[in-house]
């Protein structure tokens, strides 16, 4: 058989669809929501806290009671129609003392949070990216800082001010900051000798762009798991210390003064200290769960 | 006062005589142990030094003064075997028994003449030298306008005779005879470690029917007869335990695993339960729970507010619902139990009520003062020491005060030693606070409210009152000085100065195998005629 030229025809060049890529483009953070959407417990924590987010906020609104609202001659009712899960023991409804309470709690946590977040990714990326004298000087000050106990701290702050939501959340604030610092100073020292970094300054960029553009953005991951994992600790945190008297001012219902005052009836209605223990376990467990699913789902090295 | 006494005396005899013989007999059971929640540490043991109800409960057992006081609360002979009174009620000439120390040495008049002037000299720093105040210049002396112990009016006259001379004809005065600080102390262990004599069980030297053998710091505190004791024989115990714990759902526990025997103020909650129990009982307490008000401060430097506020509060659903047990809603500031004008009368009965509860009429004095249905008025805050009952005390009020008068009240709670401070230093608007009375008769209410009194943290004075309280301590004539009092008291609660709450009823929690421990009316608990039955 001869072979003639015109046997052949040339094949379409489509450079396109040589180029195109089958598996559709994901970013970073497609992928780790792609991945937390697969870790069932993670999900569970995520619409746990919504749902939680969602009472707390709303949950006041709707309830016809306030939670300072007594009715003495209905003090220790067990559940019903019109306290839904009952009353005190000075008669206020448990449920909105309850919802409250949520409130409280996620403020507490959520702030103390950005605080953490804000001044330990500042201080902590000064601190790596300078490195040499300054990191030493700015980490010694954070191991004095974390040598006292917060306990120490909240019950000197009591002094002078007064017990109250400002004096947990200055406590929290002056404590919390420093794993995360500690966290993102770590990150910073290994990122900063890469060669982004080399080719981000030979471009000219100055220190505090490269600090906030270049090396926090790679090292959110860590940061967001610490985050997410500090709240529940600062949740816990508040409830401890209005347990112990040292929080909340009464009337104003946190999940710990429930829990301290539930304790005074325990023997007679133990429903009361039920209600608070549970609340706060729920939301301990949900933001545990998330920060798990997190650290799994941000660690690039899972990436398939 | 002793004749009565003897006729009481031989009345207890035939009572008892009466009921033994037609009554099962009582069988008492082989261990006479018997243990006691006083409440809290002591700060000390030190009778001259102590200020709290659990120090006097543990002094009480281990010491005995001239008198003691019996379950009626009526001073009866104790070291003192008799007295004369000088007409002009001025000279008591008491005559001591033949007793001993508990290692033995001889309990003589000059042990109680060393007692009160040390409790007296301005370096001992007691805060209850005003209890000898009644003395013939014993507040001279206490305040180093004198410096000669010879001129206070106490003496020995030999060894069993002590003579006392008063500033004034004091009606009282026995019964504070049988007070803490007027008990003898052991001179020698007392001079070789002034500060820290009574740290030492071995040092802790009494006359009384107890003697301490162990003391564990904040846990408890054993005891048992003391064998030098004049009236040893009477007494049945074996051990006495007293515990040292303050919470009282720890105390709580402890009573009904049967670690703990008696133990008093039950948590609010369980007041019910254990009524229904047959646990607690209730018995007299001369005291006042009341909110007093910085006279200083604005809103409440205004008498109208403060009658507002006491009016715009309803005490019997307070004590209903929240403090619970059957106190007694208090619109005067003296409680019942007081004698008044004469015997058989009592000051509160004769005094009467000084305001009603009306919610109207406060929103009226409210608008008087400026603050129609509360607007404009700043929030003001309630001062308290930590305790679960006076938090919740203070929110109902709190709430009630919301809703009568429109007006936002904020809560402060401080630990004890900081809230005294703040109290001291007028740096509150509203504090709770209540007084137990330290002997039986209205006086050890009212003179606490005189200008320069040291328990008077509210700032107000008044000369008019100052003048009823010093003229009432002068008077002989005992319905005279009641009017005095009752005028005084009538100052106290127009100005609104403290705003009564409620008057205590003593709640004790004990097992029904408890017998003869006497609670007094002023809180102190007894346990030399205690015993346990099967």
């Amino acid at each position: 058989m001869e072979y003639s030229p015109n046997l052949f025809k040339p094949v379409a060049k489509d450079i396109e669809a040589a180029e195109a890529i089958v598996r559709p483009s994901v970013t970073y953070w497609q992928d780790a929501w792609r991945r937390l959407k697969q870790n069932r417990m993670a999900m569970v924590g995520l619409w746990t806290i919504v749902v939680i987010l969602l009472i707390a906020v709303f949950g006041p609104m709707i309830s016809p009671y306030s939670y300072a609202d007594q009715e003495l001659v209905a003090q220790n009712q067990g559940p019903s129609a019109k306290y839904w899960l009952g009353t005190d023991d000075l008669g206020r409804d448990i449920l909105t003392r309850l919802m409250y309470g949520a409130r409280i709690s996620l403020t507490v946590g959520v702030l103390a949070s950005v605080l953490n977040l804000t001044v330990g990714v500042v201080y902590g990326g000064i601190s790596g990216f300078y490195g040499g004298r300054v990191d030493n000087i700015m980490m010694r000050i954070v191991e004095i800082l974390t040598a006292i106990p917060m306990l120490l701290y909240v019950i000197l702050l009591m002094v002078i001010l007064e017990p109250g939501l400002q004096n947990i959340l200055i406590a929290l604030g002056l404590v919390y900051w420093l794993s995360m610092a500690r966290i993102v100073r770590g990150q910073v020292l290994s990122l900063k000798e890469q060669d982004f970094v080399l080719a981000a300054r030979t471009i000219g960029a100055n220190n505090w762009r490269i600090i906030l553009r270049h090396l926090v953005p790679n090292a959110m991951g860590p940061i967001i798991v610490t985050a997410t994992l500090n709240i529940p600790s600062a949740i816990f945190t508040e409830a401890f210390l209005s347990f112990i008297g040292l929080g909340v001012n009464a009337p104003m219902a946190s999940w710990g003064a429930l829990a301290s005052d539930a304790l005074q009836v325990f023997r007679s209605h133990p429903a009361q200290l039920f209600y608070p223990a549970v609340a706060i376990s729920v939301t301990m467990f949900a933001f545990n769960f998330l920060g798990d699913g997190l650290r799994d789902a941000l660690d690039p090295k899972q990436r398939k | 006062m002793r004749r009565f006494a003897a006729i009481l005396a031989s009345a207890v005899i035939i009572m008892v005589l009466a009921t033994s013989a037609f009554a099962a007999p009582e069988k008492l059971a082989r261990q006479q142990k018997m243990s006691y929640n006083v409440g809290a540490e002591p700060a000390t043991l030190d009778p001259a030094l102590s200020t709290g109800i659990p120090e006097a409960v543990i002094e009480l057992s281990c010491f005995e003064g001239l008198t003691r006081m019996d379950e009626n609360n009526i001073p009866q002979p104790a070291i003192a075997t008799s007295w004369t009174i000088s007409p002009d009620g001025l000279v008591y000439t008491f005559k001591l028994r033949r007793s001993s120390w508990s290692n033995g040495q001889p309990v003589t008049a000059a042990d109680f003449e060393w007692a009160w002037k040390r409790a007296l000299r301005p370096e001992t720093a007691s805060e209850y030298a005003y209890q000898l105040y009644y003395l013939k210049n014993g507040q001279a002396f206490n305040e180093g306008t004198i410096t000669d112990e010879n001129l206070v009016g106490v003496k020995a006259l030999d060894q069993y005779t002590l003579q006392v001379t008063l500033e004034a004809p004091t009606p009282f005065f026995l019964q504070l005879c049988a007070f803490p600080t007027l008990m003898p102390v052991y001179r020698k262990v007392v001079e070789a470690n002034p500060e820290g004599w009574f740290q030492n069980v071995n040092n802790y030297i009494g006359n009384g029917p107890f003697k301490i053998t162990k003391w564990e710091h904040n846990s408890k505190i054993e005891l048992v007869p003391n064998p030098h004791y004049w009236n040893r024989s009477a007494i049945k115990l074996t051990n006495l335990t007293f515990y040292l714990i303050d919470d009282v759902q720890t105390a709580l526990s402890m009573f009904e695993t049967g670690q703990l025997d008696a133990f008093d103020a039950p948590p609010a909650a369980e007041i019910d339960r254990l009524i229904q129990q047959g646990f607690l009982h209730k018995s007299p307490y001369v005291g006042t729970y009341y909110y007093m008000f910085n006279t200083t401060a604005k809103p409440v430097n205004d008498a109208r507010v403060r009658r507002a506020l006491a009016m715009a509060i309803d005490r019997q659903q307070l004590i209903d619902r929240v403090v619970r047990g059957g106190q007694l809603p208090a619109l005067a500031y003296v409680p019942g139990g007081l004698p008044g004008s004469k015997a058989g009368v009592e000051f509160r009965d004769e005094g009467g009520n000084y305001f009603t509860e009306d919610v109207a009429a406060a929103k009226k004095l409210l608008a008087e003062a400026g603050y129609p249905d509360g607007k404009g008025f700043p929030t003001i805050s309630i001062l308290y020491n930590t305790s679960d009952n006076h938090k919740k005390i203070a929110e109902a009020i709190q709430e009630m005060w919301k809703k009568n008068l429109g007006i936002d009240v904020r809560l402060t709670n401080q630990e004890w030693q900081v809230y005294l401070d703040s109290r001291d230093a007028l740096d509150y608007q509203v504090a709770r606070a209540g007084w137990i009375g330290d002997y039986v008769d209205p006086n050890t209410f009212l003179d606490m409210w005189t200008s320069n009194n040291g328990n008077n943290d509210s700032g107000w004075k008044n000369a008019k009152y100052d003048e009823l309280i010093f003229g009432a301590a002068k008077t002989t004539d005992q319905a005279k000085r009641a009017k005095m009092l009752h005028d005084a008291e009538k100052i106290l609660m127009d100005e609104m100065v403290v705003m009564p709450i409620y008057f205590y009823v003593n709640l004790n929690v004990y097992k029904p195998t408890i017998k003869g421990v006497s609670y007094s009316p002023l809180g102190f608990v007894d346990f030399t005629n205690a015993y346990v039955i099967e």
